[in-house]
């Protein structure tokens, strides 16, 4: 069973402190995305901030890295590998909608090729999630298996139960190691309060069932319900990028002249035109509606039909953020006969 | 906007128009744009302070492009537009992209609209490019709606200040657009929402050659945003979607107003202003001014 213990506010930030003085890198959310704390003075801890408007996904899975260099020369090609940045990652006040996003992403970086950044930057992850006090008309986390409580991926977890203390769960072994040394820190718990904290959690109204949804997907492919996006949507990837589990890259080789070079992974996104441009010059998703459809499927289909998960945490940052205002819930929802 | 609803819906009823290009109202404070055909769903249409898109972007969409050529051959789209954004109509018009004769502008007379989705719409809230605006309602339009009222003082405070920033020696005005363009991660919001981006294929998708590289560096974000900036100077008309639409909250508006400056300053050119003059890149006169020649 989790382990529980109290732990005061500014003892917290003794350990953040004590985390940036190593050297370790401690991300928490900012202003609009998950930034790198050098103080702990800049740290908020508020449980009632919506989501920022990009996941920490960036620190996982880079926007653009490079995966190998490369030398030619007259008769030879010579391949140099790519030193892969292995520090640790304290991520702390993530929410329940963030935390589980590496596992979701672990099954794909892992299918049929083990992609030893992605793996490498996941393991030296310490993930501190907090509980989520609050939610709006675009959270749907409660709908696709996640909850404002949900520990599902935290190493530990912080549940907040007033502006100076916290109950702190120690959820995985990952978790214990990295508070073991900040033991003199933590007292006894007090569970009855935490457990009325937990009980009073906002959670938002369930939106759709997704075994319901991966049925009608599954006969709706050529349904005229998508037409009505493909005609809105201004095919960018916002949506993508600020997802915290959308994971798909481009391979691209970056000359710096004609003997030398790198290969760099870089974000895509399904909803660009040309993601699926074939040299031949066919495009199977060739006008928006099937890209839509496409990112629907990949989420609430494909995903689950090859990994058994869904790929997405319901925090809502792509309809948040859509410069179109297309709500992913409602289309979700919508997802019926 | 019961107006707006009557009119629009008579324009697909009397097969005027092939289908009306508005705003449909989405939760409280926002609304959605939406391409309506049958005359019966105009009442989702409404004018409003949360009218922030540009919809003038969907008139050069090739699937919007379809339904005016499709549909009994009825060439005309009717668009719902504020009157900043009626100049992207004047410069697309202005480059031959669309035509005045296909077009039923439905203006609204516009007394400013929120800085993004969500806010309460005051003087903190006001949008950045409603503070100075001298244009709440059009000429140009075929018919306006709703009344001219006043336009709230603006009380709030902009993050950055485009006088501020032309100060700083180069080497530090490097340095804050280095640090700004760090944070693009390419996903080409601000082309998407931009109406006047209407590449059939960008110069940054293009891959033999590879013009900017498509990686999320320093060096390919500089190169995207440098290029975005000069391909749209003189011709950006400042309807500020880019920045809106920006998740990395970028002030892209101020390389495009410093250009709209330079434009005006340099050849005494204002992009959107009227169809009657040609573009000002198509202008070009041997006697210009070579200030800006690199």
């Amino acid at each position: 069973m989790t382990e529980e213990k109290l732990i005061l506010k500014e003892d917290l930030l003794r350990i953040c402190d004590d985390v940036i003085k190593k050297g370790d890198t401690l991300l928490a959310p900012g202003k609009s995305e998950y930034v790198i704390v050098k103080d702990v003075s800049e740290i908020k801890l508020d449980p009632e901030a919506l989501p920022t408007k990009i996941s920490f996904k960036s620190y996982v899975f880079p926007k653009s890295e490079p995966v190998l260099y490369y030398k030619r020369s007259k008769n030879d090609v010579t391949l140099i590998d790519a030193d892969v940045n292995g520090r640790k990652i304290v991520v702390l006040g993530a929410k329940p909608c963030d935390t589980g996003s590496i596992d979701i992403m672990k099954d794909l970086f892992n299918w049929d090729y083990r992609d030893e950044f992605f793996n490498l930057r996941a393991k030296h992850f310490i993930m501190i999630g907090m509980m989520c006090k609050t939610h709006d008309e675009y959270c749907f986390c409660t709908s696709v298996g996640c909850s404002p409580v949900s520990e599902n991926g935290s190493d530990l977890f912080l549940i907040p139960l007033s502006d100076k203390e916290f109950a702190l769960r120690i959820v995985t072994e990952k978790g214990r190691e990295f508070i073991e040394p900040y033991f003199r820190f933590l007292c006894d718990a007090d569970t009855k309060r935490t457990e009325e904290v937990l009980s009073a959690a906002k959670n938002p109204e369930t939106a759709f069932d997704p075994d319901e949804v991966h049925e009608w997907l599954g006969r709706n492919f050529e349904s005229p319900k998508w037409d009505g996006i493909g005609e809105v949507c201004l095919s960018c990837a916002q949506c993508a990028f600020a997802c915290p589990v959308c994971h798909c890259f481009d391979i691209v080789d970056e000359d710096y002249s004609y003997s030398e070079g790198r290969r760099m992974k870089n974000w895509d996104g399904c909803q660009f035109g040309h993601f699926t441009l074939h040299a031949s010059g066919h495009n199977p998703r060739d006008i928006q509606s099937k890209r839509y459809r496409q990112r629907i499927n990949h989420k609430f289909r494909y995903y689950v039909d090859k990994f058994g998960k869904i790929l997405c945490t319901g925090c809502g940052r792509c309809s948040r953020g859509c410069p179109v205002s297309i709500d992913i819930k409602e289309i979700v929802s919508n997802c019926k006969d | 906007m019961d107006e707006l609803r009557r009119f629009a819906r008579e324009l697909l009823l009397k097969k005027e128009v092939a289908a009306v290009i508005g705003y449909e109202q989405v939760g409280e404070a926002r609304t959605r744009p939406v391409v309506i055909t049958d005359p019966d769903e105009c009442r989702r249409l409404v004018l409003n302070e949360y009218c922030l898109n540009n919809l003038v972007v969907y008139l050069n969409r090739a699937r919007i492009k379809a339904l005016a050529r499709s549909k009994e051959g009825i060439r005309k789209l009717a668009v719902v537009a504020k009157p900043c954004d009626i100049r992207s109509i004047v410069a697309l018009i202005q480059e031959n992209q669309i035509r005045r004769e296909n077009l039923m502008i439905l203006s609204m007379n516009c007394h400013g609209v929120v800085r993004d989705f969500g806010c309460e719409f005051n003087g903190d809230n006001l949008a950045a490019k409603c503070i100075s605006c001298n244009t709440q309602s059009s000429t140009y339009a075929d018919k306006s709606f709703g009344e001219v009222r006043e336009i709230p003082k603006f009380t709030g405070k902009l993050e950055y200040d485009l006088s501020e920033i032309e100060q700083l020696p180069p080497s530090k005005r490097m340095e804050f657009f280095r640090e700004q363009f760090d944070k693009c991660i390419k996903c080409y919001a601000c082309r998407a929402v931009c109406p006047l981006c209407y590449c059939q294929r960008c110069i940054t998708d293009k891959t033999i050659p590879r013009w900017i590289e498509s990686s999320s560096h320093s060096r390919g974000n500089f190169a995207w945003n440098i290029v975005r900036a000069l391909h749209l100077s003189g011709r950006c008309t400042g309807c500020g979607e880019c920045e809106r639409a920006c998740p990395m909250d970028i002030p892209l508006s101020l390389l495009n107003r410093k250009m709209a400056m330079k434009s005006k300053e340099l050849f005494g050119y204002e992009s959107g202003k009227s169809t009657d003059n040609p573009t000002l890149v198509g202008s070009y006169d041997q006697k210009d001014s070579d200030e800006l020649f690199m």
